[in-house]
């Protein structure tokens, strides 16, 4: 059509004023409709116009959109899997991907993907775009996004996450071809039934994978960790990749006979001392005055950084205390967990000693010490918060935790429900005895006028419903209103009763799902 | 009256009222739910202590609430809809409080009174002496304006596009001024548009040459009207923003019975608060296309709703042109379900834009339905590619991303507003499916 065009431009853009050559010629009966237009007009610029006339409605007479000699891209392949039609839970699942918090998300694509339903494919630029946005929502929308879902995601960069093969695609494929969700869920599949095969496939691949997911497959060997990892994570800890070579020695703390630890046991060993006191014997540490010459090939970083609140030293045997198993510190001395932390705290590198277990408990968790921390958290010395640690607990032992201090006044909800969301994974939901004591607690606080200006606990409650046992959320979607409460409280009570009702549609979805769609 | 939950978001006046109707669908913010065969009504507990009286009349739908929104309807008319709609044994049906009979009785008033003025009204208009030289007074001054016009635009050309600086610019504003002046408001609109259309693009020079072309047409087509037959200038008439009466349409336009199916709609802010709404009509037996075209101001939704992918039968009346596609609903309509979406072909389509064109060269928008197409991405284009050639389509991200995904490189019938270079999708479905596959997101 442009073209059309093309050789009256010179003249239309210069100006019949200035461009003596005359209105060109075109062929055919458009041509001569042209040139019979513009024979009438009265001077040179209204001849232009009057061809443009012509050649405007010839074109739109004319359209018929450009030609496609491209290859269509390969359509989307059938899906295996139901989905949801319109209904009330097509709603709900609109409000909960658009509006609903994280943790719903995550739950409903856990509850879809339990009954083997995935997402209907109007919702699925939505899911893909929150799965963008949220790292903790794309392991768990794999499942759901169906054949539609893998095909959409590889045609948008940001989206490329979750592009991967077909679910159906056979094992090597989707070790070979897969998303990185798809690889890490096949290497773990593989790990748990043939270690040594799974590894000896990650040590082949190591090569072509980048440095981001090369410390994501690592993490894979943690489940039937054996001393047959060790010298593939010995070549590891000196990977380009600092968060790889991170993931080597963590696992290798895990390994309280390897070469690694031996050696980092060795050089805290020279450093602890029983000496003999008045009534009886007490363990003495000092901090060592200079970095050793094997520390480098070992990963210590004897390099403090400039903010760090430790000194040189105090850095030092912190670097070496935290590559030291800390089961070893209950063998060697006698003391427990508790024992140990108390002990830490009367000599003069309590944050030093502090800080490396911490940082060693979490690469090789002990519920004795996970416990020991909990029961008296070092404040003085650690800046972090308790919800981490409880996070790596089972959940029957924070429910302990978590129902020991409830109860205890009103500040405590503040602090606690933020403590819950952080410490219990995607997916997870609370036992029916805690979510009725939180629910109670929550009720009466509604009841008591507190809640509304308590801004912590009223932020979090539509995430709080969204763990809480489903036999909890009934009181909770029937709080007593003010007519003055404040406009936003009222918008987290309806953000409350969607999250309720989403809870109630999706547990009982594996009876209402329709038969998939081609 | 039964409406389903989209039908009554495409009610809403905004996605934020949407939003918030959703959030008022817990059945505890609603003291009181009631319905009869006409009427629904609910008291919404607000953020005061007295709560909102609403109520939605069937017929229309009509919206009536106490609250002090501006919206209209507002969100808890919309919740009230959607709550029936999702589920209706929350209404009880015994007696109707005072406050909703009261509107009923009115309202039922005001339609008979309407309905008394639509019969007596032609009379009263159509008094044909003062009107015809009132006319005639009309078309000389258009016809002046065009001279001015012509004489304008041959300036431009004479000059040059290439030197349209900034400052010259203005002065294209101006003349579009002049023409709205002149009562030429549909010319005035059409520089307006030339000269935003002004180095957009790399193809300006040709878009420009094509409107000013246009133009040109338009002014000439005024000063020989007497040469014209009677519907290409009824279609110069509504091109250079003359409208025809809407009363003289409905008294003595063309009658189409027929089950008419919505193929699309769209609503587009224009102006000054003001959003206009299109709707596109498919005539089973007659197989003429139509549009209805309304307004509405300041953020007031559309009396009524047209639900995509669902037929009525209805008679609409079309206003005089050529063109023959602009319609009004002369009565009331029964609603008949499932939509009877047209058979074509591409070949077809073209045909009739090209038929249309030539009837009427200023058509502005053609209803284009594709058959067989396969929305494709292309770098940052969505195309719509059929029978071997590609249509561009104009579609914001999200409403490219959700086509894409409902149609999975398959292809489906697109019905869209095709304005000579580009197609507005409004809708995508499978020949065999009743619902739509895909619909175009309210503005």
């Amino acid at each position: 059509v442009s073209s059309a065009w093309a050789p009256m431009l010179p003249l239309a853009m210069v100006g019949t004023d200035r461009q003596a050559a005359g209105l060109p010629a075109w062929p055919g009966e458009v041509g001569q409709l042209v040139a019979q237009a513009a024979s009438t007009a009265d001077n040179p610029a209204a001849g232009v116009l009057r061809a443009a006339a012509v050649l405007a409605t010839c074109s739109l007479a004319g359209a018929q959109g450009s030609p496609w000699s491209g290859r269509l891209p390969d359509p989307a392949s059938s899906e295996a899997l139901p989905t949801i039609s319109a209904g009330p839970e097509l709603a709900l699942l609109t409000w909960t991907l658009q509006d609903g918090p994280l943790r719903l998300q995550q739950l409903v694509c856990l509850a879809l993907a339990t009954a083997h339903v995935r997402l209907p494919p109007m919702l699925l630029p939505l899911a893909l775009d929150q799965g963008r946005r949220s790292l903790g929502l794309r392991p768990l929308l794999g499942p759901v996004l169906g054949e539609r879902g893998l095909w959409l995601a590889a045609q948008r960069a940001d989206w490329h996450y979750a592009a991967g093969v077909s679910a159906e695609a056979a094992d090597e494929t989707r070790w070979n071809e897969g998303s990185l969700e798809q690889r890490r869920d096949f290497l773990s599949r593989e790990r748990s039934t043939d270690p040594r095969r799974a590894r000896e496939r990650l040590a082949q691949s190591l090569d072509e994978l980048s440095a981001k997911e090369r410390a994501d497959l690592v993490g894979v060997l943690g489940a039937r960790l054996s001393l047959e990892d060790e010298p593939l994570l010995e070549s590891l800890r000196t990977d380009r990749s600092r968060e790889v070579r991170q993931s080597a020695l963590d696992l290798l703390l895990r390994l309280p006979s390897s070469a690694h630890a031996v050696h980092a046991v060795a050089r805290v060993e020279t450093l602890l001392k029983q000496e003999r006191g008045l009534l009886r014997k007490r363990w003495q540490i000092d901090a060592p005055s200079a970095p050793g010459s094997d520390w480098k090939a070992d990963n210590v970083d004897a390099a403090r950084p400039k903010n760090d609140s430790l000194g040189d030293r105090a850095w030092w045997l912190y670097q070496l205390v935290r590559q030291v198993p800390p089961g070893w510190w209950t063998l060697h001395t006698g003391l427990d967990a508790s024992e140990l932390l108390r002990w830490a705290s009367g000599t003069n590198w309590a944050e030093a000693l502090v800080r490396g277990w911490y940082d060693a408990v979490f690469a090789a968790p002990e519920p004795a010490w996970c416990e020991a921390f909990l029961n008296a958290w070092p404040t003085a010395v650690l800046r972090h918060e308790p919800a981490k640690v409880l996070a790596l607990l089972p959940l029957a032992a924070r429910e302990r935790y978590w129902q020991r201090h409830l109860r205890s006044g009103d500040e405590l909800l503040a602090a606690l429900v933020p403590q819950l969301l952080a410490a219990c994974p995607a997916g997870e939901t609370l036992s029916a005895s805690l979510s009725l004591t939180l629910a109670e607690i929550v009720i009466e606080r509604a009841e008591s006028r507190t809640l509304g200006d308590d801004y912590v606990v009223r932020a979090a409650l539509p995430e709080l419903c969204a763990m809480l046992h489903i036999d909890a959320l009934a009181g909770l979607g029937q709080m007593a209103r003010h007519p003055d409460e404040t406009q936003s409280f009222a918008e987290t009570l309806h953000a409350m009763s969607r999250v309720i009702a989403v809870r109630r549609a999706f547990t009982s979805l594996a009876t209402s799902t329709t038969p998939g769609t081609p | 009256m039964t409406l389903t939950m989209e039908a009554v978001l495409a009610l809403a006046p905004d996605a934020a009222s949407a939003k918030a109707a959703r959030g008022l669908l817990g059945p505890a913010r609603w003291p009181l739910l009631g319905a009869n065969d006409d009427a629904a009504w609910g008291e919404c507990q607000g953020s005061g202590a007295k709560p909102y009286q609403t109520q939605v009349a069937f017929s229309g739908p009509a919206f009536r609430c106490s609250c002090p929104s501006r919206k209209f309807p507002c969100k808890h008319g919309l919740a009230l809809l959607m709550l029936r709609a999702q589920n209706s044994a929350l209404f009880v049906s015994v007696g109707t409080p005072p406050w909703v009979a009261e509107w009923l009785a009115s309202r039922s008033e005001r339609v008979e009174k309407t309905e008394e003025r639509q019969v007596e009204s032609p009379a009263r208009v159509f008094d044909p002496r003062p009107a015809a030289q009132r006319e005639e007074q009309r078309w000389q001054r258009m016809s002046a304006a065009a001279q001015d016009l012509q004489r304008w635009l041959a300036d431009q050309l004479a000059r040059g596009l290439g030197s349209v600086s900034d400052e010259v610019l203005k002065s294209w504003l101006t003349t579009s001024a002049r023409m709205v002046d002149a009562q030429v408001p549909g010319l005035g609109a059409r520089v307006r548009e030339a000269a935003a259309g002004i180095n957009q693009g790399a193809d300006w020079p040709e878009r420009t040459l094509h409107r000013l072309g246009l133009l040109q047409l338009l002014c000439d087509s005024l000063q020989r009207r007497d040469r014209l037959n009677p519907g290409v200038l009824a279609d110069l008439r509504a091109a250079v923003g003359w409208p025809h009466d809407q009363a003289a349409v409905l008294a003595e336009g063309e009658r189409v019975a027929d089950r008419w199916t919505v193929l699309g709609t769209v609503v587009e802010e224009r102006d000054n608060n003001l959003s206009e709404r299109r709707v596109w009509l498919s005539g089973e037996h007659s197989e003429r296309r139509a549009w209805l075209l309304d307004h509405a101001f300041g953020g007031r939704g559309f009396g009524r709703v047209w639900l995509t992918g669902s037929s009525f039968a209805a008679t609409l009346v079309f206003f005089p042109g050529a063109s023959a596609l602009r319609a009004l609903v002369a009565e009331p309509t029964v609603a008949l379900g499932p939509p009877m979406w047209p058979r074509t072909t591409v070949e077809v389509e073209w045909t009739s834009v090209a038929g249309r064109v030539a009837a009427c060269p200023w058509t502005n928008l053609h209803p284009f339905v594709l058959a067989d197409a396969v929305p494709v991405r292309s770098g940052d284009r969505t195309l719509a590619v059929a029978d071997g050639r590609a249509l561009a389509l104009l579609l914001d991200d999200a409403d490219a991303w959700t086509l894409l995904a409902t149609t999975g490189g398959r292809p489906c019938q697109l019905m869209g507003e095709w304005d000579g270079f580009a197609l507005r999708p409004l809708t995508a479905w499978l020949s065999d499916a009743t619902l739509p596959l895909w619909r175009r997101s309210a503005a």
